[in-house]
C-alpha cells in the first residue's frame, strides 16, 4: 500500500492516540529491561496486516515487526489504529514507529526517519477471470477502478493519456474489485501482493501484467526513537533476511507466489466456512463489537443531540430577534451540512485550527449532537408553533410570565405533538452513526468493512449488517410506540 | 367615589397601512359593566385585547389602574393579575385537570399555597355550578361547561377587572344561558366588567354602559334604553334593526 500522506487527513484518530498516550508510560513501567516501543499500523490491509478469522491481527507486517522485536530484544505493543492515524500519531511522536506496507518515497523521507527497505512490491493490473484484456493497450476508451490515494492510482494517472482509459477512484479496495467484477470497470490497478491475496481468497479476478512501479516497502520510525528504534530495526530486517526468517514469514502469508499455493496459506487466517451461516458465526463476535460501539454511540448522540435540539428549539421561540436569529442560523448551518462533511470538518479541521486533538469518539458525537440536534430543534420549534396560540394568550393573561407558561402550558402540550418526529430522529441518529465509519470509529459499518478486508465476502457481510440493523431498528421503533403509548395514556 | 378602572385616551392601531383602530377614547369605572358591539371588524375585540396587552398600540395612552400598559417597560404580568380574561375559545389547557386550570397561576405565582389555591378552586367551581367536575379532563366536557370553567380559571386571581370577549359565541344555544348566568352573578357582585358580545337582551339587562363600534371608532355609547330604545346614529340603527331581526 501506498496511500499517501494527505493534507486533508492533516490530522487523525486522536482518540486511539490519547489512550496510547495514557498506556504507553504504563507499559515502558511493567516491562524491566526491556524497553517498549509502539507501532502503529492498518486496519485492513491484507496480507501485510488484517484481522483474521479470531479477530486478531496478523500479516507480513505483524509477523516481521515481532520477530525483528525479538531478534532485538525488545517489546512491542502493535496498535492497528489505521494507516493515515498510524502515520499521524509516529509525525506526531506519539508512538514509536508504523509499520503499515509503507512505500519508501522521498517526500516521506523529508518528514519520517524511515527504515531500510524490507519488501519489494509493484502495481498489476487484474481484470475480470473471463475478460479478454490481456494488456495495457487493450484497455482504450475503457474504465478502470484504483483505491483513492494509493501508487495504484498514481500509477493509473500518469498512463491513462497514453492508453486513453478513464479513472475512477474508490476509498475501499473491496468496492474496486467489485466494480470490475460487476463490469462497471474493465480493470483494477493494485499492489502485487495484495491483489494476489485477494484472489487467493476468492476474487473473481486474474492478474494479466508483471509488476510495474517497483517500489519498497519500510517501517517509518519517530523522530524521538530515531537513535534508538532505528537501528535495531534496521539489524533486524538484514538479520531475519539473512537467517531466513523472513523468507517463513513471507511465505506463510504469500506462499511461493503462486495463487494455488497462496490459497492454501490464506486457510490459516481465513474464515473456514465461507457459507452465510459459516460467515455469522466467525464473525458474531466481532460484529456484535461493532454494534455495541454502533449502540454507545447512538444512545450518547440521542440524549446530547435531544438536549441541543430542545435548548434550541426554544430559543427559537423565545420573543426576542437575538435567540430567534440564534436559532436559525444553528438549524441552517447544521441541517444545511452533509453528515460526512460535518463528521471530517469536526474530526480533522478543528484541531487543525485550534492545535487540540479530539478522540474520534467525540468528535463523532459532536457530529451526531449537531447534525441530529438541528432536525430536533427545528421540530422542537415546530411543535411548539403548532400549540393553538389561544393556550400563550390565556397563561399570559393569567399574569403568568412567558417561561412559566412556556413550561406549564405550551411544552406539555408542544412534545405530545413532537414525539412521532422524536422516534423518526432516533431512528435517524441509529442509521447516520455508519457515517462515523469514515473517522475510523469501530463501528457496526467499519466493521463490515474490515471483516470484507480480509475474506472479500462483500455481499454476505453487508446482508448480515444490514440486517443487524433492521433488527435493531425495529426493536428501536417497537420501544419508542411503547413509550409513546404510555405517554398519551 | 368612583374609580376609573380603565381609561383609553386616542387610541389608534395599525397594519401596516391599515388603519384598525381610530381614535378610541373610552373609560370604564370601578363596578360599572360596560358592554361592547358592534358589527364583526368594527374593532372591539381589539380595543377589548389592548386592556391587558394581548394586543399592541401604535399610538395613545391605555391608563389601568393609573398606570400606561402601552408604554414600554411597564411589568405587564403584573397589570395582567388584576385583570381576568375570558375568551371566545376558552382555551383551557387540555394537559391539565379542572382543577388544576383553576389553581395553575396563583400556586405558579406564589400568591396562594396549593392547597389554598385547591380550596379556592373548588369554592369557584361550586360558585359556576361544576363542583363534580374537579378531576375531569377539559376534553370531556361540554362548551358551555369549559367557559364556566375558564370564567373561574380568571377569578382564582381576584381580579378587579373582568374582560370578556364574545364569551358565548362558540356555544350550542342551550349552553348559552348556564355561561350568561355566571356573568350575570359577577356583575351583580359588584365585579367591573368589560365584555364583547352579540347577546343584546343580555346586554340590556346586564350593562350599565353600552358602546356600540363601527369602522374602528366608537360610534356612540350610552345606558342600554339610549342605545338600544333610542339609536341616534344611523350606523346603530342599521345594526340593531339586522341583529333584532335575525
Amino acid at each position: 500500500m501506498v496511500l499517501k500522506h494527505k493534507l486533508f487527513w492533516s490530522v487523525l484518530v486522536a482518540s486511539l492516540i490519547s489512550i496510547m498516550a495514557f498506556v504507553a508510560p504504563k507499559q515502558v513501567k511493567a516491562a524491566e529491561q526491556q524497553p517498549t516501543y509502539t507501532i502503529g499500523t492498518d486496519v485492513t490491509f491484507a496480507p501485510f496486516e488484517f484481522a483474521n478469522a479470531k479477530n486478531k491481527y496478523v500479516g507480513i507486517d505483524i509477523d516481521l515487526m515481532k520477530a525483528i522485536a525479538k531478534k532485538e530484544n525488545f517489546k512491542v505493543v502493535i496498535k492497528p489504529v489505521g494507516f493515515n492515524a498510524a502515520v499521524q500519531a509516529v509525525e506526531a511522536d506519539q508512538m514509536d514507529a508504523v509499520i503499515a506496507g509503507m512505500s519508501i518515497t522521498p517526500e516521506r523521507k523529508k518528514v519520517l526517519a524511515m527504515s531500510d527497505p524490507y519488501y519489494k512490491s509493484g502495481v498489476v493490473m487484474a481484470v475480470k477471470k473471463d475478460s479478454n484484456i490481456k494488456s495495457l493497450k487493450d484497455l482504450k476508451g475503457k474504465r478502470i477502478a484504483v483505491k483513492t490515494g494509493t501508487s495504484s492510482a498514481d500509477y493509473a494517472n500518469s498512463i491513462k493519456k497514453k492508453y486513453g482509459f478513464s479513472v475512477v477512484t474508490f476509498d475501499d479496495s473491496n468496492n474496486v474489485y467489485q466494480d470490475v467484477t460487476t463490469g462497471n470497470s474493465v480493470a483494477c490497478f493494485e499492489d502485487q501482493p495484495v491483489m494476489q491475496y485477494g484472489i487467493a481468497t476468492g476474487l473473481k479476478l486474474k492478474i494479466v501484467t508483471k509488476p510495474a512501479l517497483s517500489g519498497y516497502y519500510g517501517i517509518a520510525v519517530a523522530k524521538k526513537s530515531k537513535a534508538a528504534l532505528l537501528p535495531k530495526i534496521n539489524a533486524g530486517i538484514k538479520a531475519l533476511k539473512a537467517d531466513g526468517t523472513y523468507d517463513k514469514i513471507v511465505a506463510k502469508y504469500l506462499g511461493n507466489g503462486t495463487i494455488a499455493s497462496q490459497k492454501k496459506k490464506n486457510a490459516a487466517t481465513q474464515d473456514s466456512d465461507h457459507s452465510f451461516i459459516g460467515l455469522l458465526k466467525s464473525n458474531w463476535g466481532t460484529l456484535m463489537g461493532g454494534l455495541g460501539e454502533t449502540l454507545i454511540l447512538t444512545i450518547v448522540a440521542i440524549i446530547t443531540a435531544t438536549i441541543i435540539g430542545i435548548l434550541i428549539g426554544l430559543l427559537g421561540v423565545v420573543p426576542n430577534k437575538f435567540a430567534q436569529g440564534t436559532a436559525t442560523t444553528f438549524i441552517y448551518i447544521f441541517r444545511g451540512l452533509p453528515l460526512l462533511v460535518l463528521a471530517l470538518f469536526i474530526y480533522t479541521g478543528i484541531p487543525s485550527l485550534t492545535g487540540t486533538k479530539i478522540p474520534a469518539f467525540v468528535a463523532g458525537i459532536i457530529t451526531l449532537t449537531l447534525n441530529e440536534g438541528a432536525y430536533t430543534a427545528a421540530f422542537v420549534k415546530g411543535g411548539i408553533g403548532a400549540v393553538n396560540v389561544g393556550q400563550m394568550e390565556a397563561a399570559r393573561s393569567l399574569g403568568l410570565p412567558w417561561g412559566k407558561a412556556m413550561r406549564r402550558v405550551i411544552l406539555p402540550q408542544g412534545i405530545k405533538i413532537m414525539i412521532p418526529s422524536f422516534i423518526n430522529q432516533f431512528i435517524i441518529t441509529l442509521k447516520d452513526t455508519s457515517i462515523l465509519s469514515v473517522i475510523g470509529l469501530l463501528e457496526l459499518t467499519q466493521t463490515g468493512k474490515i471483516i470484507i478486508a480480509r475474506n472479500m465476502e462483500g455481499f454476505k457481510i453487508w446482508t448480515m449488517v444490514a440486517l443487524i440493523y433492521l433488527i435493531i431498528i425495529t426493536v428501536l421503533t417497537w420501544l419508542s410506540n411503547w413509550v409513546q403509548k404510555k405517554i398519551n395514556a | 367615589m368612583t374609580t376609573t378602572r380603565v381609561e383609553m385616551k386616542d387610541v389608534h392601531k395599525q397594519y401596516g397601512s391599515n388603519d384598525v383602530i381610530k381614535g378610541v377614547d373610552l373609560q370604564v369605572q370601578d363596578n360599572e359593566v360596560v358592554v361592547l358591539i358592534g358589527p364583526s371588524g368594527a374593532g372591539k375585540s381589539t380595543v377589548l385585547r389592548m386592556m391587558n396587552g394581548l394586543e399592541t398600540t401604535t399610538s395613545g395612552e391605555i391608563i389601568i389602574d393609573g398606570q400606561d400598559i402601552a408604554h414600554a417597560g411597564v411589568n405587564i404580568d403584573k397589570v395582567r393579575k388584576n385583570i381576568g380574561m375570558v375568551f371566545q375559545h376558552f382555551n383551557l389547557f387540555p394537559n391539565m385537570s379542572v382543577l388544576d386550570n383553576i389553581t395553575l397561576a396563583p400556586v405558579e405565582l406564589g400568591m396562594q399555597s396549593k392547597a389554598d389555591a385547591e380550596t379556592t378552586g373548588r369554592e369557584l367551581l361550586e360558585t359556576v355550578g361544576l363542583s363534580e367536575k374537579a378531576d375531569a379532563k377539559p376534553a370531556s366536557l361540554s362548551g358551555g361547561q369549559k367557559q364556566r370553567v375558564a370564567i373561574a380559571r380568571a377569578l382564582a386571581m381576584q381580579p378587579d377587572i373582568m374582560l370578556f370577549d364574545e364569551p358565548t359565541s362558540a356555544l350550542d344555544p342551550e349552553m348559552v344561558g348556564d355561561v350568561l348566568e355566571v356573568m350575570r352573578k359577577l356583575a351583580k357582585g359588584g365585579m367591573t366588567m368589560v365584555i364583547v358580545t352579540h347577546e343584546m337582551g343580555f346586554a340590556r339587562e346586564v350593562a350599565d354602559r353600552v358602546v356600540f363600534f363601527g369602522d374602528g371608532k366608537i360610534l356612540e355609547q350610552g345606558t342600554p334604553e339610549q342605545i338600544f330604545d333610542h339609536p341616534q346614529h344611523e350606523r346603530l340603527q342599521s345594526f340593531l334593526s339586522k341583529v333584532m331581526n335575525a
